[in-house]
């Protein structure tokens, strides 16, 4: 079919030498070490960041699991007044926020930033900085969002803030504020992490390991990463409606104004529903990695995994409207989502019988993993069958925001999430500390945690049919369940007492403690071929890989690993490299140069979160100043980190291999990272052409009269000059191409000018015709389809304006041409952009018989 | 995907072709029938949505019947495509035991395949799903 290079038959190893062996790793510890001291905290290397990040989910999750036991003392017995309303509202509604945004997402990205790259026997990730930077946002917006509670200003809307309630500052203080700006910074920190695994899972699997031989976390990660992608967008587009109706007054929720409040749920179910499957398929995902390896055998039926996770990340976006069964949308509407969400349980189902399947035809080892793991399945089904329920349109209306649905949220969310993580941690433990947990401990905190569980939930499905709703201050003792509160309320200390055991179990100071032996398990799985004690460099030799499980069925690959015989075995130029392979069959393409710790990351995060926390009290002045500082360290960290010229063309990489040390266009992880960024992008804009046609269904007079219409001739104009824009960005990839740096850089620079006056024509054709954003919702969706591509455009400005100095200092070239592709990239997805919203703006009322 | 000035710089070869992500051997044929789910789906709710809102909430849905009945037909002819594409072209097969382990360009092609032919059941499946309802209301 192809030239390709028959990786199986390459030549034999050099014969080992002790003095090189020693060199190579001297060498590879001096470019891999992490900074000493407390110049940690510059580090980017994924063994650290992925430690912090998971650790830091803990804390989140410990702090919303108190806010938990609050609401329970709180509703242990009839008439308590221990909080006070108000803050009653806060710790029920920060409580699901952190749980969902600060604990259950993130902590995917933690487990998969710590062990996808050793699964994949590489030495990191693609953009290790970024991770880092991601990290950063992370652990400020999230203190931010929780800080807020001991000020007495936390968010009380409930974690899904449903307007009108949160769009009106007179109802819904600060809180909301903070809600907003803290979250839309995280989800850009989640969306920075989905970029990575995406681009990690494609682009950075070792030599030889095809598509039909990766490991199923692998494509369960670029399944999730995927679903980030498509999901989170939405709510960001959500997101900024929202805080454009509080901070400015535009119409968008408030009926008043020919807003409607439904378009909230919608935008936030949409991000919302998937969102549960976002959290629940990695964390099966641990199940599927760890089961094969108790079962000692392969898993039975690994495509049909496959199958079911590709499955349920498309099928899990038809179930947004589930959610608002009872908003009174059409019947036949709802049965469509209710038919899905039937659908779902098929692909959901088939993994887990792949699961049974594994260990009915084996003998499974016992240990505590396993343990948690069975607990989990035993959980999520029951929760998985009262999903069905609810996903009936009679059912759901009896027991929509009842305590029946609390029941069933936290029966999936804690057996298909949380147990099968308390499993990984046990599991892979010993992999990040080369020490082991103590089994006794595990088991307590197992059966505490799994009874406590059960003794907490399972009596609100009771509470729930009897009509108690959820996020309720209090009852009356004449309602009668006061009995099953209470036993509620026991089940939930006894639940937090299974974890207080967890916790010290795993952080108990092991200073002393032996280690463990390598490949604790007998796992067949890459991860495990790390060197006890670890080295910072991940994988001493990155291998050629041609079997599922390479370290049952490949035989000696941990020596051959540790004696430096495969590739890559040397630093000799001081670089932290990786090899990029492609796609399909993973082939290597080309050795990648990636960053080391660096203050940079830190301090952009740093700039971006105080612009976010700034923004929420309004102080426009700093925040830009911060905004500025933000951009400044970007710029400074892309400038010296990026794109670099290797000081050689390419490369010898070991065993007969040559390889480029430069890439660009689609061969690079960097342009693919721009691709699959402005897919999300793309996903967002889609949210608002989303929100414009729900206005022109759900109200039937949305479309103004003709002369309420922004000018059609200005519209065509501004297009003219955007796409024109959009063609100097392209001619200037071109000419640069063709060696003409100097034209090059003048299309980039006069590309501004071009861009400025499209967009401001469009600016014209609303201001001249007097539309307020503040007065119809018409006007504002106009000026938001404005706002969007102008904003877009400055940070294309910024971007030109980077490309010409780098063209300018020699940094870009006509050969290396990397940044200009990217830009050229980025330019392509913002010309599609502007095109759809010249249909949208000036082509639809037309069609729709209302323009002139 | 590919552009002319997506070539390498000049003087060396890299081992191999550029990523081929549409030609024969494309990964897209595994999303490809989901897609079409999705599309189905989405169609049948904006149909259904703007049918209700605009000939009111008590209207008939027997007349749009036929509509819903050529989208399911249509999209599962689409699918059935999808699948003799993934049989004739991949060497899909529909087995439960799967051992697709080869190390070579067929084994994954046979994968990828295989993999395409299962979702395009579980999508005809979920497309049935959707087009019940539309033969059962009778008003919006």
């Amino acid at each position: 079919m192809t030239d390709e290079i028959d990786l199986s038959r390459l030549p034999p190893p050099e014969p080992y030498d002790e003095a090189r062996d020693k060199a190579q790793r001297k060498r590879l510890m001096d470019v891999w070490r992490e900074p000493p001291g407390w110049k940690i905290i510059s580090a980017v290397n994924n063994s650290y960041i992925g430690k912090w990040y998971l650790l830091t989910s803990f804390a989140f999750f410990t702090f919303a699991g108190i806010l938990a036991l609050m609401i329970r003392m709180q509703l242990a017995v009839p008439g308590n007044d221990l909080f006070s309303q108000q803050l009653y509202n806060q710790l029920f509604t920060l409580h699901g926020t952190a749980m969902m945004f600060l604990f259950a997402v993130p902590i995917f990205e933690a487990v998969a930033i710590i062990i996808l790259p050793e699964i994949l026997g590489a030495r990191d990730l693609p953009f290790p900085r970024l991770s880092a930077f991601g990290f950063w946002c992370f652990i400020i917006g999230g203190i931010f969002v929780c800080g807020s509670i001991f000020f007495g200003v936390a968010p009380d809307g409930g974690w899904f803030m449903y307007t009108p309630l949160s769009s009106d500052p007179a109802y819904s203080g600060l809180g909301t504020d903070i809600w907003l700006l803290g979250l839309s910074f995280i989800e850009v920190s989640s969306i920075a992490a989905a970029v990575e695994l995406i681009v990690g899972v494609l682009k950075s699997r070792p030599p030889g390991m095809r598509l039909n031989l990766m490991p199923l976390y692998c494509w369960y990660v670029l399944v999730v990463a995927g679903m980030i992608l498509f999901a989170f967008p939405p709510l960001i587009a959500g997101d900024l409606l929202l805080e454009m109706e509080r901070a400015f007054g535009w119409a968008f929720f408030d009926p008043d104004r020919g807003g409607d409040p439904l378009l909230w749920q919608h935008l936030f179910w949409i991000f919302g529903h998937p969102e549960v499957y976002i959290i629940f398929l990695p964390s099966i995902a641990l199940i599927a990695t760890m089961l094969p390896t108790f079962a000692g055998r392969p898993m039975v039926g690994h495509s049909w995994i496959v199958l079911s996770a590709v499955g349920v990340a498309f099928l899990s976006f038809g179930l947004w409207v589930h959610h608002m069964f009872t908003t009174g949308l059409p019947e036949i509407s709802l049965s469509f989502f209710s038919a899905a969400s039937e659908a779902v349980a098929v692909p959901t189902g088939i993994q887990i019988f792949c699961f049974i399947a594994t260990m009915l035809v084996s003998r499974v080892r016992p240990s505590v993993p396993m343990l948690f793991a069975g607990g989990a399945l035993a959980i999520f089904v029951f929760g998985g069958l009262t999903g069905v329920m609810v996903a009936l349109v009679p059912f759901d209306w009896q027991a929509h925001d009842s305590y029946f649905i609390v029941a069933h949220l936290h029966y999936t969310l804690i057996g298909g999430m949380l147990f099968p993580l308390f499993a990984g941690i046990h599991y892979w433990y010993p992999f990040v500390t080369q020490k082991a947990l103590n089994a006794r401990a595990g088991k307590w905190s197992f059966w505490l945690m799994f009874g406590g569980f059960n003794v907490a939930f399972l009596p609100m499905h009771w509470t729930g049919i009897m009509g108690m709703p959820r996020r309720v201050w209090t009852y009356d003792l004449s309602d009668g369940w006061a009995l099953l509160n209470m036993v509620s309320t026991i089940g939930a200390f006894v639940f937090a007492a299974g974890f207080a055991v967890l916790a010290l179990n795993v952080l108990w100071p092991r200073g002393k403690a032996p280690l463990v032996k390598r490949n604790l398990w007998n796992a067949g799985t890459m991860e495990w071929a790390a060197e006890v004690p670890d080295k910072p460099w991940g994988v001493r030799s990155i291998p050629y890989i041609h079997t599922r499980y390479p370290l049952w069925e490949q035989e000696g690959l941990v020596d051959q690993i540790d004696r430096g015989e495969w590739f890559l075995p040397d630093a000799e130029e001081g670089k932290r490299e990786l090899i990029v392979t492609d796609i399909l069959d993973a082939r290597p393409l080309f050795v990648q140069r990636v960053g080391g710790p660096s203050f940079l990351t830190l301090g952009a995060a740093f700039c971006l979160g105080a612009s976010f926390i700034l923004a929420t009290f309004h102080l426009w002045t700093i925040t830009l100043i911060f905004g500025a500082g933000f951009v400044g360290f970007t710029l400074w960290w892309l400038w010296t980190g990026t794109s670099l010229i290797p000081e050689k063309p390419e490369k010898y990489a070991g065993r007969g291999l040559t390889l480029p040390t430069y890439a660009q266009g689609n061969r690079s992880p960097g342009w693919w990272a721009v691709f699959i960024t402005m897919t999300g992008d793309m996903t967002a804009f889609m949210g608002l052409v989303f929100s414009y046609f729900f206005y022109w269904t759900a109200l039937p007079d949305f479309l103004p009269s003709a002369e309420h219409l922004p000018s059609f001739a200005w519209l065509l104009v501004g297009l003219a000059l955007l796409i024109g824009a959009w063609g100097m960005t392209v001619g200037a990839r071109e000419t640069l191409g063709r060696g003409q740096r100097g034209l090059s850089m003048a299309l980039l620079i006069g590309a501004l000018p071009v861009g400025a006056l499209g967009i401001g024509a469009w600016g014209w054709s609303a201001y001249a015709k007097g539309l307020d954003p503040t007065a119809q919702s018409f006007d504002a969706m106009v000026w938001m389809l404005i706002l969007w591509p102008a904003l877009h455009l400055l940070l294309n400005w910024v971007m030109s304006l980077y490309v010409a100095a780098r063209i300018k200092f020699g940094h870009c070239t006509p050969e290396y041409r990397a940044d200009l592709m990217n830009l050229a990239l980025y330019s392509h997805f913002l010309a599609l952009t502007v095109i759809t919203i010249f249909a949208l703006l000036a082509l639809f009322p037309l069609l729709m018989g209302v323009g002139s | 995907m590919r552009h002319g000035s997506d070539e390498q710089p000049r003087h060396f070869t890299p081992p191999g072709d550029a990523p081929r992500v549409i030609d024969q051997g494309s990964v897209w044929i595994l999303v490809a029938a989901p897609s079409i789910w999705a599309a189905h789906f989405l169609l049948s709710y904006w149909v259904a949505a703007i049918w209700c809102a605009k000939a009111g909430p008590m209207a008939s849905l027997v007349e749009p019947r036929w509509i819903i009945v050529a989208l399911g037909l249509i999209s599962a002819a689409l699918i059935a495509w999808l699948g003799v594409i993934a049989v004739r072209r991949y060497g899909g097969v529909f087995v439960i035991f799967e051992e697709i382990t080869e190390s070579s360009e067929r084994g994954r092609d046979r994968f990828v395949g295989h993999v395409a032919l299962l979702l395009c059941v579980l999508s005809v499946v979920a497309i049935g799903f959707t087009v019940i309802p539309g033969l059962v209301f009778a008003t919006c």
